[in-house]
């Protein structure tokens, strides 16, 4: 066509209305099948914090006598939210590593070029992420159950730790990918991964608050981790209370909010905006 | 005609990185003026500027300075409307491998808020349109580069833009795969839509493009017709290899008929100010001087004379 051909344009809102729940759910399906179609990326942290659990239960069982330790009817009721968080934290970390893998291979230019919403591109990226967290929680009771686990809270205990397994994996999810839009690197989210690690092992989830001192009490008391850990477990030990399910959820919902801000304030300064 | 009916405007656009000492001057002013239903090319080598220029015009980076309008809306305060009235097709195919052809289109076509009942339609005539109908439903990383470029294409089509922006859509393609897409753009506006490509192939440029932009250093330096930037080249050029030890005296004698232009390695250039007839007066006069040609090429002026005129050196691997 040359020039003199074409007619001249005529600036004109698009008639097509975007509707952001709808792009978020697309591409909240497009992480979840993204995981589906990478066992070897999710079999692990699956795997190691079953491991963990057997471990101390066979190995921690006569701590379950110290002074502090709450009452339990086996250490493995005790070790249950610590695997949770374990797990979780390590398979929200998958979710960002794709992130900065779109990044790389500029898929997720194509996202942002796209009329979709910046929160909508970070939170469908993290779906995957989150319908793993709440899967990997069902999972690990279902596994320990025969094995004696048992939860005080039942059903609505049960569920509301999967729900707050879920919350938990999108904070997590959330704070590895502003590092990823940070970076644009995925071995850099990977290399971050054992931040995760020393915030789980300052915090309760392996051991009782009651049982640690100095310094290492002190990161506990203060890491929200802790706060959280200790609503899943007083959840499974103790029974349903609403304080348990207010830890249990509030916590990873209010670190959510945190993280889901600061994975698009990174966006926008990768984009340079104002 | 009034700059506000123009598919793609940019007034002084900057774009610099870093500060200070640091500071790279990436994008320095472009002036751009594309006209509805225009092919356009933005020509020149790697890290001339090509790419921060579309970036900022498809609004995925935020100019330092000057403005820009697409499709009627400004880059900066009304990106959206950009958004929803653009198709981009970015450098390497931005594609997820893990996901189908088919899956892509459809994500695609809610992103850009399609109706639910058109998605596998719509998906299903541009998997035809791109000659991916069979692997429509294989994931993305079995595919070729060359489909992979098309797929690329396809799934920035699916709103029917009114302009297109495709950034080196043949780098690393083979010839035929290359040409294919030469066609698929050719028709792609001949239906109306204006289309911005950047590429580093003169050949390619010259093919597609009504007008091309030359870029380097962040700056335009020619823009117009290819046609009338290769008038404005003027003489042919004739391309001389000597041995290196008289090469210098080549050039004093070579001056005789013309300015010296850039030339590959080992190689002289000189243009004709008398035209073809003087060649036979340049190897008689290198003959007498005792210079023995080595080889001797005669070019009509081309991209690739317009560009070296432009910027003081050849692109590499420059095919016209």
């Amino acid at each position: 066509m040359t020039v003199s051909e074409a007619s001249v344009l005529t600036p004109r809102r698009s008639p097509l209305a975007q509707s952001s729940l709808a792009q978020t759910w697309a591409m909240s399906k497009r992480s979840v099948l993204a995981l589906w179609r990478q066992p070897s990326l999710v079999v692990p942290s699956l795997i190691f914090p079953l491991f963990f659990a057997a471990l101390g239960t066979s190995s921690f069982s006569r701590a379950t006598s110290l002074p502090g330790f709450p009452e339990v009817d086996s250490y493995l009721d005790f070790a249950l939210a610590g695997a949770v968080a374990q797990g979780v934290l390590f398979g929200s970390t998958v979710g960002a590593t794709a992130l900065a893998t779109d990044i790389e291979n500029g898929f997720f230019d194509r996202l942002l070029s796209s009329p979709s919403t910046r929160s909508g591109i970070i939170v469908g990226r993290m779906a995957g992420g989150m319908v793993f967290g709440g899967a990997q929680t069902l999972f690990f009771i279902l596994v320990l159950l025969p094995f004696g686990l048992s939860i005080k809270g039942g059903a609505v205990g049960v569920l509301a730790m999967a729900v707050g397994g879920t919350i938990l994996a999108l904070a997590v999810g959330a704070l590895m990918a502003a590092m990823a839009i940070k970076t644009g690197s995925s071995e850099a989210v990977q290399g971050a991964f054992p931040l995760l690690f020393i915030g789980l092992f300052f915090s309760s989830a392996f051991f009782p608050r009651e049982t640690m001192s100095g310094i290492y009490g002190s990161l506990a008391d203060i890491n929200p981790i802790s706060h959280l850990v200790e609503g899943f477990r007083d959840l499974t030990i103790e029974g349903l209370s609403a304080s348990a399910v207010i830890r249990a959820i509030l916590i990873p919902a209010g670190l959510s909010v945190l993280t889901v801000a600061l994975a698009l304030r990174t966006l926008r300064s990768r984009l340079g905006a104002r | 005609m009034s700059t506000a009916n123009l598919p793609i405007v940019a007034e002084g656009l900057q774009r610099y990185v870093g500060s200070g000492d640091d500071q790279v001057k990436a994008v320095d002013g472009v002036d751009l003026r594309i006209e509805q239903g225009e092919v356009f090319g933005f020509l020149g080598p790697n890290g001339a500027g090509k790419s921060t220029t579309v970036r900022m015009l498809t609004t995925l980076l935020r100019p330092t300075g000057g403005s820009a309008r697409v499709a009627g809306f400004d880059v900066v305060d009304e990106a959206n409307e950009v958004r929803r009235n653009i198709g981009v097709a970015l450098q390497d195919a931005a594609i997820d491998p893990l996901m189908t052809g088919a899956e892509l289109l459809k994500l695609q076509a809610v992103l850009y808020g399609l109706p639910k009942a058109q998605h596998s339609t719509k998906a299903g005539e541009l998997l035809e349109r791109v000659g991916l109908t069979a692997a429509g439903d294989r994931r993305v990383g079995t595919y070729s580069g060359g489909m992979r470029r098309r797929l690329d294409l396809a799934l920035s089509l699916i709103h029917e833009p009114s302009v297109l922006f495709l950034d080196e859509p043949t780098t690393g393609l083979d010839p035929m795969s290359r040409i294919s897409l030469w066609e698929e753009i050719r028709r792609l506006n001949n239906d109306g839509t204006t289309v911005l490509l950047t590429t580093q192939y003169l050949e390619e440029a010259d093919q597609l493009a009504e007008r091309i932009a030359i870029i380097d250093n962040g700056v335009i330096v020619r823009k117009g017709r290819p046609a009338e930037l290769k008038a404005e080249v003027g003489s042919p050029t004739l391309f001389v290899s000597v041995d290196a030890s008289v090469t210098d005296g080549a050039k004093v004698l070579l001056e005789g008929f013309g300015d010296l232009r850039p030339s590959a390695e080992g190689t002289l250039g000189v243009g004709l100010d008398d035209g073809p007839a003087a060649v036979s007066n340049v190897v008689r006069t290198l003959d007498e001087a005792g210079i023995a040609v080595k080889n001797l090429e005669l070019r009509e002026p081309s991209l690739d004379d317009v560009f070296a005129e432009a910027t003081g050196y050849r692109l590499e691997g420059a095919d016209t």
